[in-house]
């Protein structure tokens, strides 16, 4: 593999917002970084910081004010189908079952019905869910709509998936878990990963790199090379190390 | 799987409380005063028909039709017009309704056009229907259509024009083509106001039929009200009234469930 081709160009990124009384408000100011080909990096940020922004505009949901994304050296304009995100509201169609959540990318891409319900049951397996094919999301935990989510992302076959916060909303427990399984899919299916956290030992735990972002308006403060070897042990002292060293760095609470 | 509900109680099912024994006897108790009113006001004046005046006069209709036509037919004559009109309502009420939601331009041509036409109750059109194609069939089911598509086009566009931007941004992040978004994203996000318009329409419809059928028509429930009123026959008025009492309460029960159907997923909690 080799470890620096840059898929994912982001340069001098700023995004400002008016709220409701007419003040100007700056959720992204001048962000630079690569991401490189089948990477797990990890953008940490303290909450409001403006990491969702950010995301969208990578995705092509917001139109950045300034500065370009660029994908395999293409300026990306709107939506690029090579980009999936899962986002941190789930927003799974409630009028849709688990499978027909799931399969909404092959299906508007046309794909026959036998391929992509083989594929969505797939990655349903995956996560874990198999047997709530036919569920309705309102009939689900959160940590469960989180995971269709995840599923739903993957069974689209980005290049490059993005997940923002997605484990925000869960307990501890779930969230080890999950953590877990994001790792195990992310080593059997090497693609690149783009994963939003305001919480330090997720990033230490899942990432290669860790970019880490200021408060509002965010902007890089560092970034952390993290080779560690997988599965990680969060309690060694390795691990630790790096823990302290970020969150010396941070004003968050973890 | 086990589930604790609001008072810390864990099981299964729900135990019926004294609440629900309650919920379950207001209405009857309801009814009862009703009847309770109707016996005390036929008794203060004898024009006022009594309870088993009505009820007489309730079977000696379904054994003599008025106007050669017999007590189900002239339900059967108001259930098709509205039947009709509500069927042609929806789909050109859904049609219009989602073109204005939709498409930004279409709704500012069409716009002021239709809130001019929407405060006219259908029943001052019947002036113009009535020059216009006569006295058949086909003007009372034009009013009745007018009264019911208002609702529906009303609720297609307010649903449509409220479907959250996350789901649009789902569709866009999953690359729907234009139609894809309005078919699989921002209708059925919409579905369930077009339903809740359709049920507005359907006691519209069944209010309007009633009105038509009493100013022009030699049958359906309506005209029987009239006719009473002409032959000065009050026990059959009530008959009318309570016939159309019960098949308008009934339309709404059978709109409910065709929700159910419609929209499986709003029945979990
Ligand atoms: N559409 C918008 N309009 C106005 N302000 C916005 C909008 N979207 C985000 N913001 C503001 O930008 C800031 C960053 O938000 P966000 O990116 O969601 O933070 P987070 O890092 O928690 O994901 C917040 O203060 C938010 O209020
Ligand atoms: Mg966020």
């Amino acid at each position: 593999m080799d470890e620096n081709k840059v898929i994912l160009k982001i340069s001098n990124l700023s995004k400002t917002f008016e709220d409701k009384k007419g003040n100007v408000v700056r959720a992204v100011d001048n962000v630079s970084f690569d991401v490189y080909d089948n990477e797990f990096l990890v953008l940490l940020g303290p909450g409001q910081c403006g990491k969702t922004v950010m995301l969208n505009v990578i995705a092509g949901l917001l139109e950045p004010d300034d500065g370009e994304v660029r994908l395999d050296g293409e300026a990306v304009n709107g939506h690029s189908p090579k980009i999936g995100m899962v986002l941190q509201k789930t927003a799974l169609m409630p009028w849709k079952t688990v499978i027909e959540n799931t399969e909404i990318g092959p299906k508007w891409k046309g794909v026959s019905k036998k391929e992509r319900r083989e594929k969505a049951e797939s990655y349903i397996k995956l996560v874990g869910l198999s047997g709530f094919e036919k569920s309705y999301p309102a009939q689900l935990s959160g940590g469960m709509k989180q995971r269709v989510g995840i599923a739903r992302a993957y069974t689209n076959d980005p290049e490059i998936l993005i997940m923002d916060e997605p484990f925000g909303a869960l307990d501890a427990q779930t969230r080890y878990a999950m953590e877990e399984e994001v790792a195990r899919i992310w080593q059997q299916e090497k693609r690149t990963v783009i994963f939003v956290t305001n919480n330090i030992e997720e990033a230490c735990y899942l990432g290669d790199r860790i970019i880490l972002f200021s408060e509002r308006p965010a902007t890089i403060k560092e970034i952390y090379v993290n080779d560690l070897p997988r599965p990680r042990d969060m309690i060694s002292e390795e691990f630790m190390k790096l823990r302290t060293k970020i969150s010396d760095n941070t004003d968050l609470a973890i | 799987m086990v589930r604790t509900d609001k008072n810390g109680q864990k099981g299964e099912f729900k135990k019926t409380t004294p609440k629900d024994i309650v919920y379950f006897i207001l209405p009857f108790v309801s009814i009862g005063f009703l009847l309770l009113l109707w016996y005390r006001v036929s008794s203060i004046t004898s024009l006022f028909p009594g309870m088993v005046q009505t009820y007489e006069r309730f079977l000696l209709l379904l054994e003599k039709p008025i106007m050669r036509v017999p007590f189900y037919g002239h339900i059967l004559a108001s259930l098709k017009r509205v039947v009709i009109a509500l069927l042609a309502a929806i789909v050109v009420g859904i049609a219009f309704g989602t073109l204005i939601g939709w498409n930004k331009k279409c709704d500012s041509f069409f716009g002021t056009v239709f809130n001019f036409i929407r405060p006219i109750p259908p029943l001052a059109w019947i002036p113009l229907i009535t020059i216009t194609f006569g006295i058949g069939e086909f003007p009372k089911i034009l009013i009745v259509f007018i009264g019911a598509v208002i609702p529906i086009v009303l609720n297609t566009r307010a649903g449509l024009l409220s479907v959250e931007q996350i789901y649009l941004d789902v569709g866009q992040l999953f690359d729907a083509n234009r139609w894809q978004m309005l078919w699989e994203v921002a209708m059925p996000c919409a579905t369930p106001a077009i339903v809740a318009g359709i049920k507005t329409a359907t006691s519209a419809a069944w209010m309007v039929v009633l009105a038509a059928e009493m100013l022009g028509a030699k049958s359906g429930v309506g005209f029987l009200v009239t006719r009473g009123m002409d032959a000065n026959d009050m026990p059959l008025v009530l008959v009318a009234m309570i016939t159309i009492g019960v098949i308008g309460a009934l339309l709404g029960v059978i709109t409910s469930l065709i929700e159910r159907l419609i929209c499986p997923w709003m029945r979990i909690k």
